[in-house]
């Protein structure tokens, strides 16, 4: 499952990194006001400036009048990182592997390293003294389970002790969620949530976290998931402590416009040991390749084929190299078909080939077996998945459990996939009255309407004291909405509709061959969503040899299916 | 004086005996399989073999029932256009739930969401009001034989290897209002795409599979039917 566990994280900050990166290339004492431009405002302030009363965000003339002898400096992200590998190799004399989040700050999993050196206390001493030492830089050193939380903890130079995370964070402000964000467009992002939600009375962590997750969700979407967890103590991924690779791509421009297939084959070949060799260089291999070409009249063909062959000895060459001449003969011929099942696209010669690898990971992170399969399949799932859910939406895949219950729908406990789902009921329970074993097979989401009726076609009952009006005789389901025939035997006037259909289209009435109950189950009896329904289970004959076994369920003067065996 | 039968089986175990020293069992070689319960032995005798497609018509049972041995063993299941799927019956018929995937209402995606579970999952259980052409399923169809997926479709689907259709079926432990279902017997009518006459099998399909009271089973004795089990899961 790929459910985020919540991790214990040291987090080492480095306050006002910006102006502490730029003092240090322009050699300036930590002694001087000194602060960073960058564009119309101050994006880092000193702490001898911050005394003197300038602020971060203020224009450069209010600066230099609050101090007039202030050193100001400009805005290099690039040397910002780079002076920040220092401190993280500093930091790395102390503990092995650190995650550099964003210049500035960096990620220690706490866990081994403070077993390592005895205690957290004593892990957070050693690395404050290796960057004092090796990088003669001061830094703030904080744990806590959580992102955030260990953020936070690292700025008040803390130690958050293990579960209470929740309880640390709930009074803080909801503008400390941009501390958490890690690029600029998240950040801003963060901050223009952090203003909503303060115009919304909504002013701490606590307050946020209080809120339900799915009106959080529906309301702000996936930044306002990002709040919600952040501001509960939780996790968004686990430290990833390798950079992600970017994708590898290969391109070929053709001298004269290709028509032919013979002229291709070859290029098909280089192109595809190219991307082969660039691969390798690169130390990974991929999960896909997306073959792109340009035709003469500048329309764009592509396709994405997926691979799982190893880059071992020429076989991933081999492989692409039969797909891209698949790939190409299929558009010179106007034979195959558009990504989205359209019409393919008009045959015309070709005058570029691309490929880019995708879902690149590092090489030997996906071994195969020796006999075919992939031990990747798990991964090669998350990730089909994965795709899914860009598709339709977080919720369009769901993971399913079994909990504890008496019906066969509150049985099977759903939530989307990799999402951290609330407990279920503890399936151990006795749950008396539960439906016997076996469990049906098709259990549709919201109960659907029947009627059960006697002989005479009155419908049966079912008194309080369990008692049934009749033996049911004849059972009606709702029909098949593609039916047409139900559909106009509804609508005729002798089944008493006239006109447009209102309610559910019964289906005909099929005989009882035997049933069984009525079961009582009585539920949540003291709370809003009580429920009281005697259950029967009911065989109906179909044809000569055919039996349809349904569960039904009775409740307020109503018959409805809950479930079908088949 | 023996039978034509008896003659042919010797025969044939002969040809087996050869093929086993000489190491050319073709077609175990050819097209790798999917562990299958001992339930289905008759019905698909050949096992479940990848990159085939399965059209069902008439039970969900029956899909499960095909996708649970393989599940238990490690594979990877996707539940694409089944918002009724009994969660709890797939468990109880052997689906390891962790590595099960619904999409319930795939909508107009549906052939880009089946396309991408093909591509990841071993087996693809499709619904039957799936938006799909039949150029779509001609695709999914090549992509699972090139990725060794299998495809288990509920209705018709033209082109399938094997059609199975539940054409009889009869419950065990009712009466007039007493009692409870306990076992079923299912009739599946099998058609291979290869051709031949429609079998029909009756299968102990509730029962027996979850060890309850039931009838006796046709086919394979117990004993091995567990030690087929073990192989299939190792």
């Amino acid at each position: 499952m790929s459910v985020v566990t919540v991790v214990r994280r040291a987090v080492l900050w480095v306050p006002d990194w910006p102006v502490v990166a730029a003092m240090t290339e322009a050699g300036l004492g930590a002694d001087v006001p000194a602060a960073v431009l960058h564009g119309r405002g101050l994006v880092a302030v000193s702490a001898a400036a911050r005394a003197a009363g300038v602020r971060r965000g203020s224009t450069r003339r209010l600066a230099q009048r609050a101090c007039p002898e202030l050193a100001i400096l400009p805005h290099d992200e690039g040397r910002d990182s780079r002076l920040f590998e220092a401190v993280a190799a500093a930091a790395e004399q102390a503990v092995s592997g650190v995650e550099i989040s964003r210049p500035g700050l960096m990620i220690i999993p706490a866990d081994g390293a403070a077993r390592f050196h005895g205690s957290e206390e004593a892990l957070a001493e050693a690395l404050v003294t290796a960057v004092a030492e090796h990088a003669g830089i001061e830094c703030a050193v904080g744990a806590a389970d959580g992102l955030l939380a260990a953020v936070l903890a690292a700025r008040a130079s803390e130690l958050v002790p293990t579960g209470s995370s929740r309880e640390y964070l709930a009074p803080a402000p909801v503008d400390s969620l941009a501390l958490a964000a890690m690029e600029r467009a998240q950040r801003q992002e963060a901050e223009r949530l952090a203003s909503v939600l303060t115009r919304l009375g909504i002013v701490t962590l606590g307050d946020l976290a209080a809120l339900p997750f799915a009106d959080v969700l529906a309301r702000f979407g996936p930044v306002g998931v990002w709040a919600h967890r952040l501001a509960s103590g939780e996790d968004l991924a686990p430290p990833v402590l390798r950079r992600t690779e970017e994708d590898i791509a290969v391109e070929h421009v053709f001298e004269d416009p290709a028509e032919r297939i013979e002229q291709l084959v070859h290029v098909a070949k280089e192109a595809a040991a190219a991307l082969d060799r660039a691969l390798l260089d690169a130390g990974v291999r991929c999960g896909r390749v997306r073959i792109t070409a340009r035709t003469e009249k500048g329309q764009d063909l592509e396709r994405v084929w997926r691979t799982d062959v190893g880059t071992r000895a020429g076989a991933f060459a081999r492989h692409m190299t039969d797909r891209v001449r698949w790939q190409l003969e299929g558009w010179l011929s106007g034979t195959a078909g558009g990504a989205s099942g359209d019409k393919g696209p008009e045959p015309s010669p070709l005058v570029s080939l691309g490929l880019v690898a995708e879902d690149v990971v590092p090489l030997g992170s996906e071994q195969a077996y020796l006999w075919g399969g992939v031990s990747g399949a798990d991964s090669r799932a998350h990730r089909a998945l994965e795709r899914v859910q860009g598709l339709l939406g977080l919720e369009g895949v769901l993971a399913v459990a079994e909990q504890g219950g008496r019906s066969p729908r509150d049985r099977a406990h759903l939530a989307p996939w990799g999402q951290e789902a609330p407990p279920a009921r503890a399936i151990a329970h006795p749950w008396p009255g539960r439906i016997p074993d076996p469990p049906p097979a098709t259990v549709p989401p919201v109960a659907r309407p029947a009627l059960v009726l006697d002989a005479g076609g009155a419908p049966v009952t079912v008194s309080r004291r369990l008692a049934v009006s009749a033996p049911p005789t004849w059972v009606r389901l709702e029909a098949d909405p593609a039916d047409e025939r139900a559909q106009a035997a509804n609508r005729h006037p002798s089944s008493g509709h006239v006109g447009r259909v209102e309610g559910p289209v019964w289906d005909r009435a099929r005989p009882v061959e035997s049933w069984a109950g009525p079961w009582p189950v009585s539920e949540r009896w003291w709370s809003e969503d009580a429920s009281r329904r005697a259950y029967l289970q009911v065989a109906l004959r179909d044809g000569e040899d055919t039996v349809t076994a349904v569960l039904l369920a009775y409740g307020g003067g109503e018959w409805e299916l809950e479930a079908v065996y088949d | 004086m023996e039978t034509a039968e008896a003659r042919i089986a010797r025969a044939r175990e002969a040809l087996a005996g050869v093929q086993r020293r000489v190491g050319t069992t073709r077609d175990r070689w050819e097209a790798p399989t999917l562990p299958l319960t001992p339930l289905l032995d008759q019905v698909l005798p050949q096992g479940l073999r990848r990159g085939q497609v399965i059209a069902v018509a008439g039970s969900t049972s029956l899909m499960l029932a095909l996708a649970a041995a393989a599940s238990e063993a490690g594979s990877w299941t996707a539940a694409v256009g089944m918002p009724a799927l009994g969660a709890v019956a797939a468990a109880r018929r052997g689906l390891d739930l962790a590595r099960l995937a619904l999409v319930p209402h795939p909508g107009a995606q549906a052939a880009a969401t089946a396309g991408a579970c093909v591509d990841g999952m071993d087996v693809v259980l499709l619904g039957p009001r799936l938006a799909l052409s039949e150029a779509d399923r001609r695709r999914l169809a090549s992509r699972a034989r090139e990725r060794g997926t299998v495809i288990v479709a509920e209705g018709s689907w033209t082109g399938a290897h094997t059609t199975l259709t539940a054409v009889g079926s009869r419950w065990h432990g009712l009466g007039a209002g007493d009692g409870r279902l306990r076992g079923r017997e299912l009739t599946v009518r099998i058609e291979e795409r290869r051709g031949g006459t429609a079998r029909l099998v009756t299968l102990p399909i509730e029962g027996a599979a979850l060890g309850g009271a039931a009838p006796p089973r046709r086919g394979a004795p117990a004993r091995s039917a567990s030690l087929r089990a073990l192989g299939g899961a190792a």
